[in-house]
């Protein structure tokens, strides 16, 4: 069996909102293995991202509770200066907007250097050139040398993001998260940078947690899926049983929200209502409920606990045993197998 | 085919993204008006100091009796004022002082005020809002007044304590500047970005949002020069800055305050006017310039 590479307990991430501390992320529990892709899926809003800015240690004032152990460290109340020693050397994270995520002053060859030397204060300045370049040359940046020397803004959105991705791997980390890598890139290249992900992980052996909204980039990269609502993972399981057998009524909702060119001329399904914010969240009982209101609340478990179903696969709630679109607005639930 | 090869890399080179002292030289070739009052500048400052080191301040601020009020002569280039005291001399001294307090006041402020921003806005919190008290409560001490009260009771003061008094009620306008782009910046995900690579918060506040708001940091303390050198003027103008012993371009302009002066005796404040916009001027157009130098996006070419 493979080796158990980052370990999520319980984690809670809550952040103030005029003097209480609500939940972003609440008691969400998950693993990451090595050469693991886990992706998370969910809804803007559902806490994703904060789940991941949480294990990077990137949340100043948000309260977080819970365990994160990364090779059995507990990382999540480490002090800033022993944080710094693993971030970037072990674990390295892609922003979502390669725009905003170099800094604009500074040369490429510079920014993905600092990261080199971070960690390994002894190396020369011709040694440092020489392995920046491997590395652009890794990501598959065109003329190396010359965009050594070049500034953020003379690239396109693609080079970008893999100079990002360069940085982020430049000490060849054992855990890498991708925050939305691929959305504020068009089509051809999200495929590109995908690849390349997949490539350094099968390279490095490396655990990647990929966040994304994105169910076609999931069935591409992952392993795993862990489908997020309102803080909670409500669905855990490995990519195939998922999009073959989804349960949570969640999870069908989105799947059966994916255009579908078969059915062009049926109308798309629309999950009712929206992601409540933060403070409005419900607590108690089943969080989808409010989304689905024609299900009786007698299907809804009073406090919600993730049901191993088969295994590996997780269910939140007792309610997908009775769910079901209603009738009229799906023809058929489409089955979504991975070719 | 291998001329070929070499001509692109030749043109690879010059490609190359410039940097340094090349963007900011030709962004100052390009912009004439900015290459005219950097040579100004220069060539005042250059002027006024190596002169002043030939000059006896004493001789010319000594009284003399015998030639009170005199128009521009051979002897006297530009006049005399009422002690008999070479206004010309008066004038190089004056602008050497006023330039050296309006330069002291500028750093000192800029330094304080950039590092006091910086760790208010990066740390935010509890850091923001001990800083930010204790900011507000220099913001309400009443600056002339005690400047008046500084120059009342200390009997003999140089230009050393006089830009220290002025620095300490000067800092507070940059520190919130910063503050507040230090606060937009921290939440870039640049920054974020360098903290996952394991940099510490010293060193991201200096090497990564330093640099991203020098642009502003080199605005501000360029229109705070010109403010400065404008303010001691207007302190010795008043009477409060340093006295007739000590000539600046403000005690200068202060002989004005004579109706006779001002109506029959140009010589006397006209020149010290014309200077103190000419300089307040030259300082703003070079830091325009360098402004667009440090800023990629701004750049002419």
């Amino acid at each position: 069996m493979s080796e158990k590479l980052l370990e999520v307990k319980n984690l809670k991430t809550s952040f103030r909102i005029k003097d209480d501390y609500y939940a972003a992320v609440d008691d969400v529990s998950l693993s990451v293995n090595k050469n693991e892709v886990l992706a998370i899926v969910g809804e803007s809003g559902c806490g994703k991202s904060a789940l991941a800015f949480s294990i990077m240690g990137l949340h100043n004032r948000a309260k977080i509770e819970g365990n994160i152990l990364f090779k059995d460290q507990d990382i999540a109340n480490l002090s800033i200066s022993n944080l710094n020693k693993l971030r970037g050397k072990n674990m390295g994270m892609i922003f979502q907007d390669p725009l905003t995520a170099l800094n604009p002053l500074m040369e490429i060859g510079d920014q993905i250097g600092e990261a080199l030397l971070l960690h390994n204060k002894d190396l020369s300045k011709t040694k440092r050139k020489e392995k920046v370049i491997d590395l652009l040359n890794k990501v598959g940046i065109p003329r190396p040398e010359h965009v050594y020397e070049q500034f953020p803004h003379e690239l396109s959105g693609g080079m970008r993001q893999r100079v990002v991705i360069a940085t982020a791997i430049a000490n060849e980390p054992e855990l890498l998260i991708a925050d939305e890598p691929t959305t504020a890139l068009d089509v051809t290249i999200q495929s590109q940078i995908l690849d390349l992900i997949k490539e350094l992980k099968d390279d490095m052996d490396a655990g990647i947690i990929l966040i994304t909204h994105d169910l076609g980039v999931v069935a591409e990269m992952a392993d795993r899926v862990a489908v997020m609502y309102a803080g909670q993972i409500v669905e855990i399981a490995d990519v195939h049983t998922l999009f073959e057998k989804p349960l949570h009524p969640y999870t069908r909702s989105l799947f059966n929200s994916v255009p579908n060119t078969a059915q062009a001329k049926s109308k798309l399904h629309v999950i009712q209502g929206i992601v409540p914010s933060l403070q409005n969240l419900p607590r108690e009982g089943c969080r989808f409920s409010a989304r689905i209101p024609w299900i009786d609340a007698s299907a809804h478990e009073e406090h919600p606990e993730l049901h191993e179903v088969s295994s590996g696969h997780f269910v939140r709630c007792t309610c997908y045993k009775h769910f079901d679109f209603p009738e009229g607005s799906s023809k058929e639930e489409q089955h979504h197998g991975i070719s | 085919m291998e001329a070929n090869k070499l001509n692109t890399n030749e043109e690879l080179k010059t490609h190359k993204s410039p940097s340094g002292f090349s963007i900011i030289w030709r962004e100052l070739v390009r912009d004439k008006l900015a290459l005219i009052s950097l040579i100004f500048l220069i060539l005042i400052t250059a002027f006024v100091y190596g002169v002043s080191f030939v000059l006896d301040q004493e001789e010319i601020v000594t009284v003399d009796l015998f030639s009170i009020h005199e128009p521009p002569s051979e002897e006297f280039w530009l006049g005399t004022d009422y002690g008999g005291r070479d206004i010309f001399g008066q004038l190089i001294i004056g602008t050497r002082n006023s330039l050296s307090i309006g330069i002291l006041v500028t750093l000192m402020s800029g330094l304080i005020g950039i590092v006091f921003g910086l760790v208010a806005g990066y740390f935010g919190g509890h850091v923001d809002n001990v800083l930010m008290r204790i900011l507000d409560f220099f913001q309400i001490l009443p600056f002339l007044m005690i400047v008046i009260v500084f120059v009342a009771i200390v009997p003999k003061y140089s230009i050393w304590t006089f830009s220290l008094i002025m620095t300490a009620f000067l800092w507070m306008g940059i520190a919130r500047l910063i503050r507040s782009k230090a606060l937009q910046e921290k939440e870039l995900d640049y920054v974020q970005a360098s903290k996952t690579l394991g940099s510490s918060n010293i060193k991201i506040i200096f090497t990564q949002v330093l640099p991203n708001i020098t642009s502003l940091i080199i605005v501000t303390m360029t229109l705070n020069l010109a403010g400065n050198i404008g303010l001691e003027s207007g302190l010795s103008f008043l009477g409060f800055g340093f006295p007739e012993s000590t000539p600046s371009l403000g005690t200068l302009l202060s002989y004005a305050r004579n109706p006779q002066t001002l109506e029959y005796r140009w010589w006397i404040w006209v020149p010290a006017s014309v200077l103190i916009l000419l300089l307040m001027l030259a300082v703003r157009n070079v830091g325009e310039a360098l402004k667009r130098a440090t800023d990629a996006r701004q750049r002419r070419g």
